[in-house]
Order: C-alpha cells, then sequence, then structure tokens
C-alpha cells in the first residue's frame, strides 16, 4: 500500500514542484492522491480528453482491444469498398434492359398519344389510402443510413395524417423491419428481407405486393422511400412515386415534380491518387425511331398493360440497388472515421501507458536508491 | 437472313445469339417467328418460349413481358427467364404444388389474384422442364 502511494506520488510530482508544501501535505492525506492526476493532464493542453485513470495492466488491455476494433472497423470498411463496386457491376447489367424498356415505352407512348387509353396501373383515383414501401438496409454500423430513412418515413406518416389519409406500409430491410415491429400502431402490410445483393426477384415480390394492392384498390397510391445515391459521401433519402404510373413512363415525386426521365445515371467506382472516387456520367439513351409500319400484335392498350409492370419492376429494382449503394457507401464513410478514431485513441492510451510506465520505473528506483542510503 | 434473338431481364442478359427459329406465347397465342417476319410488337405471357438452334429445340420459361420484332432483331424483354435446362424439376414440382393448395386457399380478391399468378409461374416452370 505505502509503495503504491509512493509511485502515485512521485508520478505527481512534477507538476507540483513549485509548491512542494502540498505535495507533503498530500503524502499524509492519501485519500486526496486522485486529484493530483489532474494537474498532470492540465500540463498537456493539447489533449481535449479526459484523463485516463487506469493501472497498467488495464491499460495494456484497453490498447489491445481498440487494437482489435480498429482491425475490424479497417476490415469492414474494405468489404464495403468491395461491395460497393459489385453493386455497381449489378446496375450495368441491367442497364440494357432499362435502357431498352425506356426505349420502347417512348415509342409506344408517342403512338398512343391519340388514343385514349386505359391501363389499371396508371388510373389516377382520389387517394384514400397510401401505401408506403420504405427500403432500409439490413444491418447497421452504416452511420445514419437507416436512422435518415426512418425519420423520412415518419415525417412522410405523419404529413399523411394531416392530411386525414390512411396509409400502410410495406417494410424492406430488416432494420426497418424492427423497427416497425416495435411500434405496433404503425400499420404495416408485409415485412419483407432485403438481401446482400438486389435481384430482379425480391424486386419481383415488391412489384406483386405492391400491384395487388393497387389493382384491388386497397391503396390508392404507392410511395417508395428509398435512398438515392449521390456520391460516397452523399446519399439522400427521397420519396417517389411509384403507382399510379405516369403513362409517359416517368417517376414523378411527391409534388407531381418528374425526378426520373429517360435520362439514365450512372455511377462509377474509380481510383484517383490513391483514393477512391465516384464518377457520375449521364446517359442519354439515343430513341431511334420505331419503324412507322410496325403492327400490334394485340390491342395497343394490352402491350401497355405488359409494359407497365415491366417497368415498375425495374424502377423498384434500381431503387433497391441504389439504396445498397447508399448503404454500403455510409458504411465505407462510417468505417473509415471509426478507424481513424481507434488510431487516436490507440496513440492516446499508448502515451498515458508508456508515461506511467516510465513513473514506475523511477519510483522504483528512488525505493532502491532510498533503501540503499538507508542501509549504508 | 439471319435471325438474331436477344432476351433480356432486369439483371442480366440471358440470350443474345442467332438463331433459326422460335415460337413465342403472346398474349393472343403462340407465334412462330423465322427470318424477315413483319415488324410486330407484342406483349407476352407468363409462357414458353422455344428456340430452334442448330436443328435442336431449346425451351425457356419466360415470366411475362413484352417482344419487339423488326429488322431480323427479335428484342424479348421479360421479369426473368430460365433455361428449361436450368430449373430443378423437383423444386420446380413442388413450388407447384404450393401454388395450387395457396389457390384453394386464397380468400380475398388480392390473394386470389397473388395466387393466380404464382400459379401461372409455376406451372410455365414445369411445363418447360417437361417439354423438352
Amino acid at each position: 500500500m505505502a509503495c503504491s502511494n509512493l509511485t502515485m506520488w512521485v508520478s505527481s510530482k512534477p507538476s507540483l514542484s513549485d509548491a512542494s508544501g502540498l505535495s507533503f501535505r498530500s503524502f499524509l492525506n492519501p485519500f486526496q492522491l486522485p486529484s493530483h492526476n489532474t494537474p498532470t493532464a492540465t500540463c498537456n493542453p493539447s489533449r481535449s480528453v479526459t484523463p485516463i485513470h487506469c493501472g497498467l495492466r488495464e491499460l495494456r488491455e484497453r490498447i489491445d482491444s481498440v487494437k482489435n476494433t480498429q482491425k475490424i472497423t479497417e476490415a469492414m470498411k474494405l468489404v464495403a469498398a468491395a461491395r460497393v463496386r459489385r453493386a455497381q457491376e449489378a446496375v450495368v447489367n441491367g442497364r440494357p434492359f432499362s435502357e431498352t424498356l425506356v426505349e420502347v415505352l417512348y415509342n409506344i407512348n408517342e403512338q398512343l398519344q391519340t388514343e385514349d387509353i386505359d391501363a389499371p396501373l396508371t388510373k389516377v383515383r382520389t387517394v384514400k389510402k397510401v401505401a408506403l414501401v420504405v427500403v432500409t438496409g439490413d444491418r447497421g454500423l452504416c452511420g445514419s443510413f437507416n436512422n435518415q430513412l426512418i425519420k423520412k418515413a415518419e415525417a412522410r406518416i405523419a404529413e399523411l395524417k394531416g392530411l386525414g389519409v390512411e396509409y400502410t406500409i410495406i417494410s424492406v430491410g430488416k432494420k426497418g423491419n424492427t423497427y416497425f415491429l416495435r411500434r405496433p400502431y404503425i400499420p404495416v402490410d408485409k415485412f419483407l428481407d432485403g438481401s446482400n445483393l438486389p435481384t430482379a426477384k425480391e424486386a419481383q415480390t415488391i412489384a406483386d405486393d405492391v400491384f395487388s394492392l393497387f389493382v384491388s384498390e386497397e391503396v390508392d397510391k404507392v410511395e417508395l422511400l428509398y435512398t438515392k445515391f449521390v456520391s460516397l459521401v452523399k446519399s439522400d433519402p427521397v420519396i417517389h412515386t411509384l403507382l399510379p404510373l405516369s403513362p409517359k413512363g416517368e417517376v414523378c415525386d411527391v409534388n407531381g415534380n418528374c425526378v426520373d426521365a429517360a435520362e439514365d445515371e450512372l455511377f462509377r467506382l474509380t481510383t484517383k491518387e490513391g483514393k477512391l472516387t465516384v464518377e457520375r456520367d449521364t446517359v442519354r439513351t439515343p430513341t431511334p425511331d420505331f419503324s412507322p409500319i410496325l403492327q400490334f400484335e394485340q390491342d395497343p392498350v394490352q402491350i401497355l398493360d405488359a409494359l407497365l409492370p415491366l417497368y415498375l419492376n425495374s424502377q423498384i429494382l434500381r431503387a433497391l440497388q441504389e439504396s445498397l449503394a447508399s448503404e454500403l457507401a455510409a458504411r465505407m464513410s462510417a468505417m473509415s472515421s471509426a478507424t481513424d478514431n481507434a488510431n487516436e485513441l490507440k496513440k492516446n492510451l499508448s502515451l498515458v501507458y508508456n508515461r506511467q510506465r516510465q513513473a514506475k520505473i523511477t519510483g522504483e528506483i528512488l525505493e532502491i536508491v532510498a533503501g540503499a542510503n538507508a542501509q549504508i | 437472313m439471319t435471325l438474331n434473338l436477344c432476351v433480356l431481364t432486369p439483371n442480366r442478359i440471358v440470350w443474345d445469339s442467332e438463331v433459326k427459329e422460335i415460337i413465342l406465347s403472346t398474349n393472343s397465342g403462340q407465334i412462330g417467328i423465322l427470318p424477315n417476319h413483319a415488324p410486330i410488337a407484342t406483349a407476352v405471357d407468363i409462357g414458353i418460349l422455344r428456340i430452334c438452334l442448330n436443328d435442336q429445340w431449346i425451351t425457356m420459361a419466360l415470366m411475362g413481358g413484352f417482344a419487339r420484332i423488326g429488322n431480323n432483331e427479335i428484342t424479348i424483354l421479360v421479369n426473368d427467364a430460365e433455361k428449361g435446362s436450368d430449373i430443378d424439376p423437383q423444386e420446380a414440382q413442388q413450388t407447384l404444388e404450393i401454388a395450387e393448395a395457396n389457390l384453394s386457399k386464397a380468400e380475398g380478391k388480392r390473394q386470389t389474384i397473388e395466387a393466380n399468378l404464382a400459379l401461372r409461374r409455376a406451372r410455365t416452370r414445369v411445363e418447360a422442364i417437361t417439354m423438352i
């Protein structure tokens, strides 16, 4: 006990050298000792963190655990970076389809302009009930990604309540599922799981659900809430009106502004000077004219009927892909800042550890010297 | 003249090569397409696509969509397409049985719509295997 008091006294000695009377008093009263660590911290003003009080062994353990955590976050960052690439590839693979689809839809629409079309998916009814498709991620550790979207959903729900419109939720992704499961007062139509890589099958499941809800007139409007991928550091939660489809093949936001035209944006992950960056190029799909002698095998309405579900599917798939890309990007930046923080914490901890170790050694030497002196 | 077939799904390009002849199930029945066919646009039902390649017939299950034919180019846009040889017969048969059971249990307009769609998809997949 006396020995440990001595080491503590020695370690705090340099800061008290100007007031030696004080140090003597504190030696007599060991219960005040912890307060002497505060001056040690104040002598190092560059460190804003609270002083670390713990023994050498605890410090070593803490350094080890921070090291481990840092390794994990570093690995997660790299994995997320690799998967952003994969998500990007999925978008590229889907492009021939969406390009042809937009082209065909555009052309057919041109030809149908004069006719009075009445397709069930384009029918605009007075809105009594709205279905919200909320696309969240499956996993956490990605900053505020899931929270942002859920907040957006809550805001929309409040807005709908204010308007006196009923609503129901279709939740996609585990994070959203747990959120809505904990809040039984929010009516949820269906819980769906997301996956590592969105495929047409998952989009189909959502589309089927939305389709039957809309066609059976249970809901009059379907809105899709997802996170739009802007860049690796920026993504926006957005609301798209999914149904009724506007026959022009556009996706409109809540206020009726067109947010998606025939323009197709492609994001590309590249390495520039050793850093990951994102390039986005806008590709305008050329719309070659249909041959004017093109015959319709069926009624144009029936063809439109076959095309619109396809369009609905590709819209949902695209939203899923964008949401995944945003999630991965969010995770990447969250993990990279976590790695940075861990590095700094490790540095600070080892500084404290080394100081304490040095203080202990000095104390031991003093003890030995004092003992030797006493024997003479 | 050669005939080019391109089958696209949202995920990938399923087929992109020359063919001799195809038989396509459209909403108004099956049609056969040979080289130099008149340009048409048609809705494609949930059904089977048969492709003639080197005097061999290949079947493919299509999950509904759209086809455009013109200039000896056939473009088929579908939600999902599976080659008959890639489908697991046991799994397909099971899915069909489940779908049938679901339809008999279905209540209300919405469930019936869903069950009917699922049943037709399952039936097509089984047909695609048995065709070979």
